[in-house]
């Protein structure tokens, strides 16, 4: 059984008077993607910060890959690979330069540019500066930088956000390449569909407080509504539409109903979006 | 912390600096620049004070005197000894009545025409006066009664006159090394407000670490440069061992000062405008050097005076440690004091 990648006990952190977040809980085992979701200010970037060892936690205890992360963040730091939201990469040198620097920095001495250029699809590309390059060439960049080192764990903070769908497929190809190798992802997202498909578990951040963590699925099953949504031939030709609610004591009676009395057109099943569990959680939008 | 990494740094830092052509630039053809000038201005010491003399009698003295740091021109009419004044051929223009020497041979008072150009120093005419009252004294057979004991406090510099060139040798090496300041501020701030520093701190790279990438950078561009200029000026002559550990000084010195302004500028137009008042403040020193007595005693607590005066005494007057200590531990001061500023508001600026 893995063991335990990241483990946060009542983790708090402080801006001032301002509780960014707020005495949270949770374990990443290896080899597992989460996704970790919430509005902007929620405190998504600053837990990241406080796992990746950029602030000191003002409460709590943090480890990472068995590492107390206050103790000893060098070491750390030398395991893990960070894409962050902002892009923040060297736009005079080369990706190819870019990608070189931070590989001597890690100390990875068999290091191939070329081949990490080619697996983000920027090949052909390795010499241009990285100021000549697309918003999308410089997203796809970072990533490929955060993979210098061939991290245990990968945090990536929105790493598909603006992209073209083209770019972030490719991304979402790279992230399930990395969790095939055994590497875990703490993966920030206000993409509901992304963090859907490509995560293992979800956890959904709300002012500082973790309000919901499990897999997309029993979430849907605890905090969503299962629905048949059918078009029906109207008396007049038209189209009309009916719902029938799931796993109530009047739902086979309605189906039995719908298809003994009505013309049926068109029937789907429909399930809750974890945007939707997210506002019936908290009552607001993950882009609030 | 490990040399790898502070060396992969440190060369991504060069390579930056190059490529920025503004840098790169002023860098190159500065040095190139500084170097034409210093071998465009005159290499000897023209002691000699040269003056025009009207004098339908020309007394004795006069022809005696010519030669002993004096260039006594005689001239033959008022009006061509205006012009000469005027024009700067002459520093001062003496005129001497027809009956001079019968006056000081009957003990009378001679009046004595003296024209100055209208930026003549007082110190000049104050010179001048004593000149012609001391050769009036000599005509006359007086001899003052005055014995005079020189005592030189300090090292004496009689005949060490340094011509123009070597004058100006100090203010280009300090000009030189504060151009670096600039240079590695920018790196710096472009480093912070471009979050690439952010990058860096979560790889086995620490905030130490960084700092001493940083110094090795500024410390390699200021110092590196400099000694490039004093070896082709030929600045290591005299004294190369205190000139180099100087340099190396002042190296850290502005390495400190560009920490300060890093973490204090936004851009390059920010650094530029916080960065170019500190580099004429800690210029006034060399203009102290380049033209004597144009500067007073304050400039002692501007930190590049020590490194000026050091460059100054021991390249262009050979003195040594016994000389210069004061200034160089002086100047260790002012390391520690600037480069301990820089790392606190770096450090608050990247944590």
């Amino acid at each position: 059984m893995a063991g335990d990648a990241i483990v946060a006990e009542e983790l708090t952190y402080r801006y001032d008077e301002l509780v960014a977040v707020d005495h949270i809980s949770f374990k990443v085992a290896e080899g597992e993607i989460l996704g970790f979701l919430g509005p902007n200010g929620a405190g998504k970037s600053t837990t990241v910060k406080v796992l990746t060892g950029q602030l000191q936690p003002r409460e709590g205890k943090v480890t990472v890959l068995g590492i107390d992360i206050t103790r000893d963040p060098e070491k750390v730091q030398a395991q893990i690979g960070v894409c962050f939201e902002i892009t923040n990469l060297y736009e005079k040198m080369s990706a190819e330069e870019n990608l070189k620097l931070f590989a001597r920095l890690f100390g990875v001495s068999d290091f191939d540019a070329g081949a990490l250029l080619e697996r983000v699809g920027l090949a052909g590309r390795e010499r241009d500066r990285v100021e000549e390059y697309s918003k999308g060439m410089k997203q796809r960049l970072m990533v490929a930088r955060a993979l210098v080192n061939r991290p245990s764990i990968l945090f990536l903070d929105e790493p598909t956000d603006g992209l073209d769908p083209a770019s972030a497929e490719n991304i979402r190809k790279v992230i399930l390449e990395e969790r095939e190798r055994g590497a875990t992802v703490f993966l920030t997202t206000h993409d509901m569909m992304e963090a859907d498909k490509l995560s293992d578990r979800v956890g959904f951040i709300n002012q500082g407080k973790i309000v919901a963590l499990d897999t997309p699925h029993n979430l849907k099953q605890q905090y969503g509504k299962r629905a048949l949504r059918a078009q029906i031939a109207g008396p007049d030709g038209g189209l009309e539409s009916r719902e029938i609610i799931m796993d109530q004591p009047e739902t086979v009676e309605a189906v039995q109903e719908l298809f003994g009395q009505e013309q049926v057109v068109t029937i789907h099943s429909e399930e809750a979006s974890l945007e939707d569990i997210f506002i019936d959680i908290t009552g607001r939008g993950l882009t609030e | 912390m490990s040399w790898p990494i502070i060396r992969a740094l440190v060369t991504k830092d060069l390579r930056l600096f190059f490529r920025n052509r503004f840098f790169a630039y002023i860098s190159v053809a500065g040095i190139a620049f500084y170097i034409g000038i210093y071998f465009f201005m005159p290499s000897s010491v023209d002691e000699a004070l040269d003056i025009g003399l009207y004098a339908p009698v020309l007394p004795p003295v006069f022809e005696q005197v010519q030669g002993e740091g004096l260039l006594i021109e005689t001239v033959d009419s008022i009006e061509i000894l205006e012009e000469g004044v005027t024009e700067g051929l002459y520093l001062a223009g003496i005129v001497l009545p027809p009956d001079i020497m019968e006056k000081l041979a009957a003990g009378n008072k001679v009046t004595v025409d003296v024209y100055f150009a209208s930026d003549t120093p007082q110190e000049l005419k104050d010179a001048v006066t004593n000149l012609i009252q001391e050769l009036a004294y000599l005509q006359s057979g007086q001899i003052l009664a005055v014995d005079i004991s020189e005592e030189i406090i300090g090292p004496d510099m009689l005949g060490r006159q340094i011509p123009p060139r070597n004058r100006i040798l100090p203010f280009f090496a300090v000009f030189i090394i504060l151009t670096e300041t600039l240079g590695l501020s920018s790196l710096i701030s472009e480093e912070i407000e471009n979050r690439t520093a952010q990058a860096l701190l979560i790889t086995p790279m620490t905030v130490k670490g960084l700092f001493l990438a940083k110094g090795v950078t500024g410390v390699s561009l200021a110092f590196s440069q400099a000694l490039l200029f004093m070896i082709a000026t030929g600045g290591l002559n005299q004294q190369p061992l205190i000139i180099l550990v100087t340099l190396l000084l002042a190296s850290l010195l502005v390495t400190g000062i560009g920490f300060l302004l890093g973490s204090a500028g936004k851009d390059l137009m920010s650094v530029m405008a916080w960065g170019l008042p500190a580099m004429i403040v800690l210029a006034v020193p060399a203009f102290g050097v380049m033209f004597p007595g144009t500067v007073s005693d304050w400039v002692k607590v501007i930190p590049s005076y020590y490194l000026v005066d050091t460059v100054h005494l021991s390249a262009n007057f050979g003195l040594g440690w016994g000389d210069v200590w004061q200034n160089l531990l002086i100047l260790v001061g002012f390391d520690i004091a600037f480069f301990g500023l820089g790392i606190i508001a770096l450090r608050r600026k990247l944590t």
